[in-house]
């Protein structure tokens, strides 16, 4: 036996266990399931009952119905509306990470620390009973468990700290999210019990001030809005000059932009200030392209060039707009809302959360946020923080830079690579999101506010039994996030060696 | 008027190779100073209001995360009749540890710790038995298209899960093993992730070393369990820590697959004790803090592992 074959047959020995199992539970079903979605296969109509009827090959109907149906395109839109919370968490998982590999240790002064904590602890409580907020045994609870944890960080370091930030992530399940769901408990509940007395409170501030201040707030918050698009937009313009975004590549990031502008001019909220929006946009971009027009130093860019780090800038701001243009409104509408003579009669109250329509998925995403600051992306920031040279930190320090430009020029660039690598992988689970907080916690409701691509497949396929259907939407979120690999294939290792 | 030429120049003593250009003066007698502190102490004082700052930015999230897990402790120990009272903390009635007693009474609590322990554990052991098995088969032996499977295994870690759940519930059909542990096990035990991982640590093992046990005679089986499975120890634990915590977790194929209650894993027998407990909030956070605190202990015993297994970029999605 030649040494080749003897290694053909070991190799196929060893691979055997596992590739069975593959071809069993992974390759098959696969195929199996490409299959499916061309069916009409639908567990009412095809089961042992009913012998005659036979399951029917129907071409792209299943595709047909998904994007002319109203279902899958609102589900879609849900999902994507979760993913919104992407660019916080990642941002909010950046911050954990430098805080962590900060330098904490304050040698002596450690004692000054522990003294720290404990006047903290008799301050908190004897302001907080002055105050009268609460009962003294919850204020003493309250501050004894932030002293508390204080001290242990003097004393744990950093490690304590990095456990504490990242347990919530690692229990995240079914049991917190049974947790939560009693948070967001409408009448008993922590959350509306600690919100009532603000919210009343705020409400007799607002019924005591002129309404037009809210009025301006929200003019205010919409300016502020263009201000953002013309920040964002002008950081794209500097590269298109520099060379670093080529024009071909700069279409997706202006479009990005524009998204919020165009949908604050159609959404019925904020559509009567379509004038401002549309005005101030067409303005901005009439200024950035005279300015570019009039630079004679521009450096020729390749078309495709940049694309990647124009993506990630114009999504952070894309983001910062769409908080903007969401909480004009709120403060344009903050007196109506307030007024104890109209509507509810109740004032200011807080939200039935999990149970309202419009705020079953901000509910959904302020708990994904408590689990997803110290999650795997602060390790992996962790990681590449302390894989940036210190060299480039001495540099800066030397050429005087404040710490924001530090952060900016030095550690912001560094850390580019892992930044994306992380936003392309939260892209990707978020897509596939959502499945297990909404059957927790709302069944998908209400009224289908929280049902994801996930939940929907589920729904499809092993609640109504349309498994062609479920088969066919399953293999559509399959090509969305194909193409979000692709995408990183493409423009990843250029925006990796920038 | 120079004075290069004179000769007092030749007293001046020969200049330091080392000195800067241009520093030909004799170094000046040193003014008197005051007594100075120690560098290393001064920079102590100029950092400790930073470090106060950083304490108390890390104590003010690290105490807004642990506030939901202070209430679930809480009310775990609440009377039935102070649910949903505004203070967090047990009044009159005074802290009632028998909640913890009544979950095992109103629902076979440890009967769900075991079925999923005993799913997670068979899990994993196949898992990272036949991972391993196949990983030496990809990364330590020639043979001929290779390549090629290997390339299947990797385009099958780019499906998502989802596509595989509604076929692979009617084989289960078919197999007649909807509702028993094997149905539960096995699907879940074979991926190609774990054998991409192993694979991928297995290939920095220096191949010189079954080279050397292969001269000696060793057979492939020989090369494996003696030379590389020790040596691939650290991926091997890292793979078993994440399938473990994973499928102890596991919440969509255990939902689609059991029926009776008998066989319920944790997570699933939490979601029906939610569904049933009705009021008795206490009773459902005594339950929910039973299934979060093994975890949290499990996580601070093996942290370094799971951090370092994570920086590696060993989780999947």
């Amino acid at each position: 036996m030649t040494r080749d074959r003897r290694n053909f047959i070991s190799g196929i020995a060893f691979l055997t266990p596992n590739i069975l199992g593959v071809l069993t539970f992974v390759v098959f079903p696969v195929v199996f399931s490409f299959y499916m979605a061309f069916t009409n296969w639908d567990l009412t109509l095809h089961n042992q009952f009913k012998e005659d009827a036979s399951i029917q090959f129907i071409g792209l109907d299943n595709f047909i119905e998904l994007v002319t149906g109203d279902r899958f395109p609102r589900f879609l839109g849900n999902t994507l509306f979760f993913m919104m919370g992407i660019p916080f968490s990642v941002a909010a998982s950046l911050i954990a990470a430098m805080l962590l590999s900060s330098d904490t240790r304050a040698g002596g002064g450690r004692n000054y620390l522990y003294l720290l904590s404990v006047i903290g602890l008799v301050a908190g409580v004897s302001l907080l009973s002055v105050l009268g907020m609460g009962s003294t045994a919850m204020t003493i609870l309250l501050v004894g468990a932030a002293a508390g944890i204080l001290l242990a960080g003097v004393t744990g370091g950093l490690t304590f700290y990095r456990t504490l930030f990242y347990t919530p992530h690692f229990v995240a399940g079914v049991a917190t999210f049974i947790l939560w769901k009693q948070l967001y408990a409408a009448k008993t509940g922590p959350v509306n019990l600690s919100l009532e007395p603000a919210l009343s409170g705020l409400g007799g501030v607002v019924n005591t001030t002129p309404p037009a201040i809210y009025s301006t707030l929200f003019w205010v918050g919409l300016v502020l809005m263009l201000g953002l698009f013309y920040w964002g937009s002008a950081k794209l313009r500097r590269m298109l000059v520099d060379g670093d975004l080529g024009k071909g590549a700069a279409v997706v990031p202006f479009g990005l932009l524009l998204i919020p502008v165009v949908v604050g001019c159609i959404w019925g909220m904020t559509s009567h200030a379509w004038w401002l929006l549309s005005i101030g946009a067409v303005a901005i971009l009439a200024y950035h392209a005279w300015v570019y027009s009039q630079r004679t130093d521009r450096f020729p860019a390749k078309a495709s060039e940049g694309f990647g780090s124009g993506f990630v800038i114009a999504l952070m701001v894309l983001v910062g707009q769409f908080v903007l243009l969401g909480l004009a409104p709120v403060f344009g509408a903050l007196p109506a809302m307030a007024d104890t003579t109209t509507g509810t009669g109740d004032g200011l109250t807080p939200p039935s959360w999990l149970t309202d329509v419009s705020w079953a998925k901000p509910a959904l995403m302020i708990m994904g946020f408590w689990a997803a600051i110290g999650s795997n992306n602060m390790l992996l920031y962790l990681a590449a923080l302390t894989n940036v040279p210190g060299e480039l930190y001495e540099a800066s320090n030397i050429d005087g830079a404040s710490p924001l430009q530090r952060f900016w020029n030095v550690t912001w660039p560094q850390l580019a690579p892992t930044t994306f690598f992380i936003l392309v992988m939260s892209t990707i689970a978020g897509l596939q999101g959502g499945f297990e907080m909404a059957r927790v916690m709302t069944q998908g409701g209400p009224a289908g506010a929280t049902t994801t691509l996930s939940y929907f497949i589920y729904e499809e396929g092993f609640e109504t039994g349309r498994l062609g259907y479920a088969s066919a939407v399953a293999w559509t979120l399959f090509l969305l996030i194909f193409s979000v690999t692709l995408f990183n294939w493409k423009f990843g290792n250029k925006y990796v060696n920038d | 008027m120079s004075t290069i030429d004179t000769p007092q120049d030749a007293a001046v003593p020969v200049r330091p190779i080392d000195a800067m250009p241009g520093d030909d003066r004799p170094a000046p007698a040193q003014p008197p100073t005051l007594p100075t502190k120690p560098a290393s102490k001064r920079r102590a004082r100029g950092k400790l209001p930073r470090a106060y700052a950083l304490h108390f930015a890390l104590g003010v999230i690290g105490f807004l995360l642990f506030l939901p897990f202070l209430w679930m402790i809480l009310t775990s120990v609440k009377h039935l009749q102070e649910v949903g009272l505004r203070s967090w903390i047990p009044g009159d009635r005074g802290f009632q540890l028998g909640n913890y007693a009544e979950v095992f009474t109103q629902i076979p609590f440890a009967r769900y710790y075991w079925n999923s322990l005993f799913i997670a554990t068979w899990v994993t052991f196949l898992q990272v038995f036949t991972s391993s098995l196949a990983a030496f088969s990809f990364a330590r032996i020639q043979w001929k298209g290779r390549d090629k499977v290997f390339l299947m295994y990797l385009a099958t870690m780019m499906l998502p899960g989802l596509v595989m759940m509604i076929p692979n519930y009617q084989i289960m059909i078919t197999l007649g093993l909807v509702d028993t542990m094997i149905g539960l096990i096995l699907p879940a035990a074979f991926t190609a992730f774990g054998t991409f991982l192993l694979r991928q640590f297995m290939l920095s093992i220096p191949a010189s070393l079954d080279e050397a046990a292969e001269i000696d005679g060793a057979s492939k089986w020989r090369v494996y369990w003696d030379v590389i499975l020790p040596l691939a120890r650290p991926g091997l634990v890292t793979l078993a820590i994440f399938t473990f915590m994973g499928n102890y977790n596991s919440f969509f194929w255990p939902l689609v697959m059991l029926t009776s209650e008998h066989k319920y894993t944790l997570p699933i027998g939490l979601l029906a004790f939610d569904s049933t407990a009705g009021q008795q909030t206490n009773l459902l956070m005594a339950a929910v803090t039973m299934s979060v605190v093994p975890m949290i202990v499990v996580f601070v015993v093996l942290q370094k592992q799971l951090v370092k297994g994570i920086q590696l970029g060993a989780v999947k999605g």
